[in-house]
């Protein structure tokens, strides 16, 4: 246990959604799968894209472009769902697609930035900036990601889930 | 005794069976409490139960429970032996429920890590006192009976755990004549064997302290009578010709045989001349001739038949043998496990969906009769194996609703009360978690019933009803969810003292009469926390007490429970509780790109319509007329904003949902089948949905939204 713990330290899965490189660590993430078709939910919230079948499992999928207030893209092959365990919760981030596996040692994480041209929607689930050699990633705590914190946002766009969902 | 190391292994199997032979104990005494007295197959039960009882608490030394099970045997071996016909059976059922609780709480205590330290006198002196009562009846025979309490018993080398993986041998041992000490050998070998007996007899039977055994080991051989699970060459292994042995031979013969015991050494004995003394054997001539007949045919090439001039204990034993086989063995298995299982069968299926409809198959021209055949052949199997997961999972509410049988027993009995007790589909299967809650709650209803519900004797005749109560325990699934009901057929609630206990707790809208109150609503208030006081058990007659936290209960496992009355007629309560784990037969019907599946006990019909037999209220709702009636629709598209829904009425399907008396209509698109489907719950992650009580996986490996037919029909009304 200690020796996976010990590799896991510092590492992080990127993944692209848009123009920007996020990065999970890596102990949340369970398993990256191949996107797969989604059952809709009705009456949930837009970026919650429905349930799949994972072997057995029943697991809710949000489209984290959605989530991030970014353009919808169309799912193409290679589109991923990273599935995530987040104390105890289990769920799938659809992403367009996921970059590698890297490592980020402590000195590399900054503090995100407070100010700039940042999107509001996007700095409130980053929790750090990452840097690997020239590029920047975004450390997302994933906490935040699954968990809503403004219900009457999401109430409010349930009204364009419908045309959205595809 | 065992070694300290392995006490806890012992002690966990002495409680885990134990408890079986207890919980088995008390269906037997209950489901026969109302006869006259106990049928002999009970008897010997509750003969053995307390034997072995006795006997495993003797070697783990919790002398309490030793004594009281002893002295419950003891009545019963004198039930059996003499057979009196003037036992008061009320008070004997309850001598044995005692001495099953006082058990039941004395491994209470060695479960929680302490020491069993309640004291078996006071029981012990009452079942005494019962004895020499029933004994003063037939006196003449107590002397004969006295004498074989202590002696039968001590015949069972070794728990009966009988399976069906277990062998049945003969072993006939032949010393070498110079052998000294030969019933020493003989001991030495019988010791070695019952590490791996489950049961073992041997002959002669005394070898130990016994001084002709020697000599009758030496002239006749040894033989041994085996059950135990393993192979003849096993016990080849562990039984070797040398320097004692001259010969041995191991012959595997059939359980039945086997069960005969020494009774076929003895019939063959008396074939062989002496008569056998006495009440040795309680068979009637023609049993015996059947033994002899059966006990000829199969035997070893002249073994078995041998000279005795005592036949021995071995008779008791024979007679205690048949019944074993027929119990179950259960095992205890981590239920996480089993959800590991379940899951991998679940891809075992879609893997199996994935190489069955592989695109290259499709390749054409290609012969695929053999593989066909095999597939078709796999797809069995991995069906079978689907369902034998599912129902390990499901238990059936026979245990739990017995137990209730207890209370109705005890509780009545205590109030002077008579009071029948009726169960209702108590096999209906519920995930074994949803059992665990439901237990308390359950008991909390029916106590309340028996207590509360039920008048005294006297008071129902005055009322010009019979005088035996009756309470119905029924169970139940429809439109995915267990339905569980306490009814009673006794004074049921009064409506006038509820209201009015509520209008002084400012419950009720000032404004609203009370008869703007439905009755189910009124009843509701019953279940409020801290609605039920003292002064209000005098009020009308304590419903209520409690039941705050029956209904607390049951909302954790979200359940609901409703309360029906009529006044003088009796009430009934009943638990509405999902089945999270629960096999449902569902009808799959599709709308645009979407699944759903409804619980086909729910459907009441499908109809294909026209677009004119729809009709739009003011209010912008929708019915449906058909055959003279307006039904509502629930245009499943609309009402949950699906993709490609078809609102075309000549494509679609209307289905007919009735659950109690109201009825609606579903439309959608598609019907495309019948299913077994298991109920999955939707991830907590995504928020509650109206109308959706679950999901499922269907045979393609996608996922259909089960639709809450009573969830439904809320909504819309």
């Amino acid at each position: 246990m200690s020796v996976q713990a010990e590799t896991q330290q510092d590492t992080y899965v990127t993944f692209y959604s848009g123009n920007e490189c996020f990065a999970l660590e890596i102990k949340y993430v369970n398993e990256i799968i191949v996107y797969q078709e989604i059952t809709q939910i009705p009456e949930s919230e837009d970026y919650i894209k429905g349930l799949i079948n994972l072997r057995g499992k029943i697991i809710p999928v949000m489209d984290v472009r959605i989530r991030f207030k970014q353009e919808p893209k169309e799912y193409t092959d290679r589109t991923c769902i990273v599935i995530v365990n987040v104390k105890g919760t289990v769920a799938g981030l659809i992403v367009d697609k996921v970059a590698e596996v890297v490592k980020i040692t402590q000195e590399d994480i900054l503090d995100p930035p407070t100010l700039g041209n940042e999107d509001k929607t996007q700095s409130r689930y980053v929790y750090g900036i990452g840097k690997v050699g020239d590029s920047v990633k975004l450390l997302l705590d994933p906490d935040k990601l699954l968990k809503d914190e403004d219900l009457s946002v999401a109430e409010q766009t349930n009204e364009e889930n419908a045309e959205e969902g595809e | 005794m065992a070694g300290d190391f392995d006490m806890q292994g012992m002690l966990d199997v002495y409680l885990f069976e134990n408890s079986q032979l207890l919980e088995r104990l008390q269906d037997i005494v209950l489901e026969q409490k109302d006869e006259e007295c106990f049928d002999e197959d009970a008897i010997n039960e509750i003969f053995r139960t307390m034997h072995t009882i006795k006997g495993s608490s003797g070697v783990m030394m919790f002398d309490e429970i030793t004594k009281a099970s002893h002295k419950l045997e003891d009545v019963f071996y004198y039930l059996r032996e003499s057979k009196p016909t003037n036992v008061p059976h009320l008070e004997l059922v309850e001598h044995v429920l005692q001495v099953a609780d006082f058990i039941t709480s004395e491994m209470m205590k060695i479960q929680d890590g302490g020491t069993p330290d309640g004291d078996a006198g006071e029981i012990v002196a009452a079942v005494d006192a019962f004895l020499t009562k029933i004994k003063s009846g037939d006196g003449e025979q107590e002397k004969n009976i006295k004498e074989n309490v202590y002696v039968a018993p001590q015949q069972f080398y070794i728990a009966p755990m009988a399976t069906s993986a277990s062998h049945f041998f003969k072993i006939y041992l032949t010393f070498n004549p110079d052998v000294q000490l030969a019933n020493i050998h003989a001991y030495k070998i019988v010791y070695s064997l019952k590490e791996i007996a489950e049961d073992l007899l041997h002959y002669p039977e005394d070898i130990v302290s016994d001084v002709n055994s020697e000599k009758e080991i030496l002239d006749n051989g040894f033989k041994i009578l085996l059950q135990a699970q393993c192979s003849e060459d096993k016990l080849h292994e562990l039984i070797q010709v040398g320097y004692e042995l001259q010969k041995v031979d191991i012959y595997e013969c059939s359980a039945s045989e086997f069960q005969k015991g020494f009774d076929s050494f003895g019939t063959e004995i008396r074939i062989a001349g002496e008569q056998p003394e006495g009440n040795q054997t309680e068979k009637t001539p023609e049993e015996q001739a059947i033994i002899q007949k059966q006990a000829q045919k199969p035997m070893a090439p002249g073994d078995f038949v041998i000279e005795s001039k005592e036949v021995g204990k071995g008779k008791k034993l024979a007679k205690d043998k048949p019944k074993k086989q027929e119990k179950a063995t259960f095992i205890s298995v981590d239920v996480q496990k089993m959800d590991v299982l379940m899951d991998l069968i679940g891809e075992l299926v879609i893997a199996e969906s994935m190489v069955l409809q592989s695109s290259d198959l499709k390749v054409p021209g290609l012969s695929l009769e053999n593989f066909n055949k095999s597939a078709r052949q796999m797809s069995k199997i991995s069906t079978e194996l689907q369902n034998a997961i599912m129902s390990m999972r499901m238990m059936a509410l026979t245990n739990t609703f017995q137990k209730m049988n207890r209370i109705v027993f005890d509780v009545s009995r205590k109030l002077g009360k008579d009071i029948e007790f009726e169960m209702i589909g108590d096999t209906t299967e519920v995930d074994k978690n949803v059992i665990e809650h439901i237990a308390d709650p359950l008991m909390h209803l029916v106590r309340n019933s028996v207590d509360h519900g039920i008048e005294m004797p006297d008071e129902r005749a005055a009322k010009g009803k019979t005088e035996k109560g009756k309470v119905t325990l029924k169970a139940k699934t429809e439109s995915g969810k267990v339905w569980i009901s306490v009814q009673d057929n006794g004074k049921g609630l009064n409506r006038d003292a509820i209201i009015a206990k509520a209008r002084k707790q400012g419950l009720l809208d000032y404004y609203k009469p009370d008869s703007a109150y439905t009755d189910k609503e009124v009843y509701q208030f019953i279940t409020l926390p801290g609605f039920s006081t003292k002064e209000q058990v005098t009020e009308y007659s304590g419903r209520g007490v409690g039941m705050d936290v029956v209904v607390s209960n049951i909302k954790a496992i979200g359940g609901t429970l409703e309360i029906e009355s009529t006044p003088g007629q009796g009430s009934a309560m009943i638990m509405k509780i999902p089945l999270t784990l629960a096999i449902i037969d569902g009808i799959v019907m599709s709308v645009g790109k979407s699944s759903f599946v409804i619980e086909t006990n729910a459907v009441q019909e499908f109809i294909g319509v026209k677009e004119d037999v729809f009709i739009k209220n003011p209010g912008g709702e929708e019915f449906v007329m058909i055959r003279g009636e307006a039904y509502p629709v629930v245009r499943v598209g609309e009402l949950y904003q699906i993709d490609g829904y078809n609102p075309e009425a000549e494509e679609g399907m209307l289905i007919v949902v009735s659950v109690e008396d109201k009825k609606l209509c579903l439309f959608v698109d598609e019907l495309v089948g019948k299913q077994e489907i298991v109920v999955k719950p939707i991830p907590e992650y995504i928020k509650k949905i109206k109308g959706l009580s679950g999901c499922t996986q269907l045979g393609d490996g996608s996922i259909a939204l089960i639709l809450d037919a009573n969830g439904l029909v809320e909504y819309k009304s």
